[in-house]
């Protein structure tokens, strides 16, 4: 350190300049380099992100009519085929059970759909 | 010197940049070869927009495309409709000219009209009796859908019974079993009015001849509960979640049982039947009942439902004598092969002559189809084994201060579906009975039902 402090302070200067040089260019090599290696990382973690914006919640899935019809027909009776009744008599048999068998409105449409879809002439 | 001493220090620097530059260098893209891939890029950027632009354009003149053809379906669905209706028309007004000019071709009051139900044959042999042909029964069901939010039913049962001797003798009859206005309030509720099955467990809605899977009913359904009641009714359900649970209700107001003579003794005036049945109405006050359930299904054919019901109100006004019930009701399916279902059943009745009497009974019913063994033979699937186990103590009900009658009943049959809807039931039961008036020790049924 005292022979470091005899020299010039510009010489002082000059040699610190001189050794900073080299770390500095490493140094920016190294930050683009870097750069360079994080940028596919950053954009990978972006699009997760962004994906996970964008994708919709698992939707829990909605009863058939046909999976209501097994739940509710099936407890009282043998299950009958949708071609034994017309699509209107469907509708007069379905609004029967809806009452007597207390069925959602909402479900007994769905059967009420499912049966009219393949029902009889 | 210190301008020497900077320089000193720029050139060293310089040179140590000088030989750090070069290996670097030697892994970067040169100039001319930066400047030709820029110039690379710049091209493909413009023919990316000319791309761009020239989709924009085709998914506009899509769109129109599109549009074009929806007018030309529609116009094509109304063109085969109004040729459809020209056609039904034509064909209505051939048909109508040639059986008769004035024959209106409009659908008619019958277009919503709809009958179904149920008819019964028995055969059986009572301990004690000869065997008979006891039974013939058509039980139709008319359903007349108003309008989407008004339906009419009514279910008669028309039947003929021969009694096997002793005693004998035959009846025929023609009843109303029940008939109802029902009008869809909304999605979670009906008011009903008319003649009711009444909401006491379940038995009374789903015991119709096809669907009980035993000839007869379990005692304590015909001896201590009423089955239909006059009056008026607000019932519905409501979803639990999306998974097919539900909660559903019934709350009603109906004559309720009666007395057949007037007066309140334990000795045969109850009619459960109320002014529906043979008596007149002896009382003054309704009765007031409900019912109140949760259905549990996990998945289809599995499944757990669970009620309570009751109902009170006098059925004489002689000392204002009151009858009440509770019924807890359950069923559950494992599978589409395995069911098990029952009642527990406690009536409460006022009486002149014994005071208050708790007649009381529950009743089991498991079956299993065959199918569920898949053993692949024939007729095997069809076949449906069932059992029940009901009980009775009428505590007086049936002969007053004389005493009780106890009844333990073991019932063993089986199902074979010649379809859907043709099945034939054998049972056989052994009664275990005792007390002031007991039932015959055996007995066996055999009965053809159908469902339509």
């Amino acid at each position: 350190m005292n022979r470091f402090r005899s020299i010039r302070p510009a010489r002082r200067a000059g040699i610190l300049l001189a050794l900073l040089a080299p770390v500095i260019f490493a140094a920016s090599i190294a930050i683009v380099a870097g750069a360079d290696t994080n940028a596919p990382v950053a954009q990978a973690s972006e699009l997760k992100v962004a994906a996970a914006k964008t994708a919709k919640k698992p939707e829990k899935k909605k009863l058939t009519g046909a999976e209501l019809y097994q739940f509710h027909c099936n407890r009282c009776h043998a299950e009958r085929y949708a071609t034994e009744f017309t699509s209107a008599q469907w509708k007069t048999i379905v609004t029967h059970m809806r009452v007597r068998a207390n069925l959602p409105a909402a479900q007994a449409r769905e059967i009420l759909k499912y049966l009219q879809e393949d029902s009889g002439n | 010197m210190k301008i020497s001493s900077l320089l000193f220090g720029t050139v060293a620097a310089a040179c140590v940049m000088g030989a750090a530059l070069p290996h670097s260098a030697s892994a970067q893209v040169s100039a001319d070869d930066f400047n030709a891939l820029k110039k690379v890029v710049e091209q493909l950027g413009d023919k990316v927009q000319k791309l761009e632009q020239t989709h924009e354009q085709d998914q506009k003149t899509h769109q129109q495309d599109q549009q074009v053809i929806q007018q030309l379906q529609q116009q094509l669905g109304e063109t085969k409709a109004a040729v459809t209706n020209a056609q039904q028309t034509a064909d209505n007004v051939a048909k109508a000219q040639a059986a008769n000019p004035a024959v209106n071709a409009s659908p008619g009051p019958l277009h919503n009209v709809t009958m179904a139900g149920d008819a019964e044959v028995q055969f059986g042999k009572t301990a004690g009796q000869h065997s008979a042909f006891t039974l013939a029964d058509f039980a139709p069901l008319f359903l007349y859908r108003a309008s989407d939010d008004v339906l009419f039913e009514a279910g008669f049962d028309i039947m003929n019974n021969n009694n096997a001797r002793p005693p004998g003798g035959h009846s025929t009859s023609l009843s109303l079993t029940f008939a109802t206005l029902d009008y869809l309030l909304n999605d979670y509720m009906t008011l009903q009015a008319g003649q009711l099955l009444l909401p006491l467990g379940t038995y009374s809605e789903r015991g119709a001849g096809w669907l009980n899977k035993i000839p007869d009913d379990p005692m304590v359904r015909d001896d201590l509960l009423p089955q239909t009641g006059t009056g008026v009714q607000l019932r519905g359900a409501v979803p639990v979640g999306e998974t097919g649970q539900m909660v559903s209700y019934a709350v009603y107001g109906v004559n309720g049982p009666s007395s057949a003579t007037g007066t309140a003794t334990a000795t045969g005036d109850l009619d459960l039947a109320g002014n529906v049945g043979n008596g007149g109405n002896w009382h003054a006050n309704p009765s007031g009942g409900g019912r109140l359930a949760w259905f549990y299904p996990w998945k289809p054919h599995y499944d757990f439902e669970l009620g309570i019901s009751g109902q009170t109100g006098d059925w004489s006004d002689s000392g204002n004598r009151s009858w009440s019930a509770a019924v807890v009701d359950a069923a559950l399916h494992l599978g589409p092969n395995i069911e098990v279902k029952g009642e527990h059943i406690d009536t409460w009745v006022e009486t002149d002559d014994v005071g208050k009497i708790h007649p009381s009974g529950w009743w089991i019913q498991p079956a299993f189809k065959l199918a569920g063994l898949n053993l692949e033979l024939p007729y095997i699937n069809n076949v449906e084994l069932v059992g029940r186990y009901d009980r009775e103590n009428d505590d007086g009900l049936t002969a007053g201060g004389a005493g009780n009658t106890k009844t333990d009943r073991y019932t063993a049959g089986g199902i074979y579906y010649f379809s859907n809807t043709l099945l034939f039931e054998a049972d056989y039961e052994w009664l275990i009975s005792h007390g002031v008036a007991p039932l015959p020790p055996n007995r066996f049924i055999l009965q053809l039902s159908y469902g339509f």
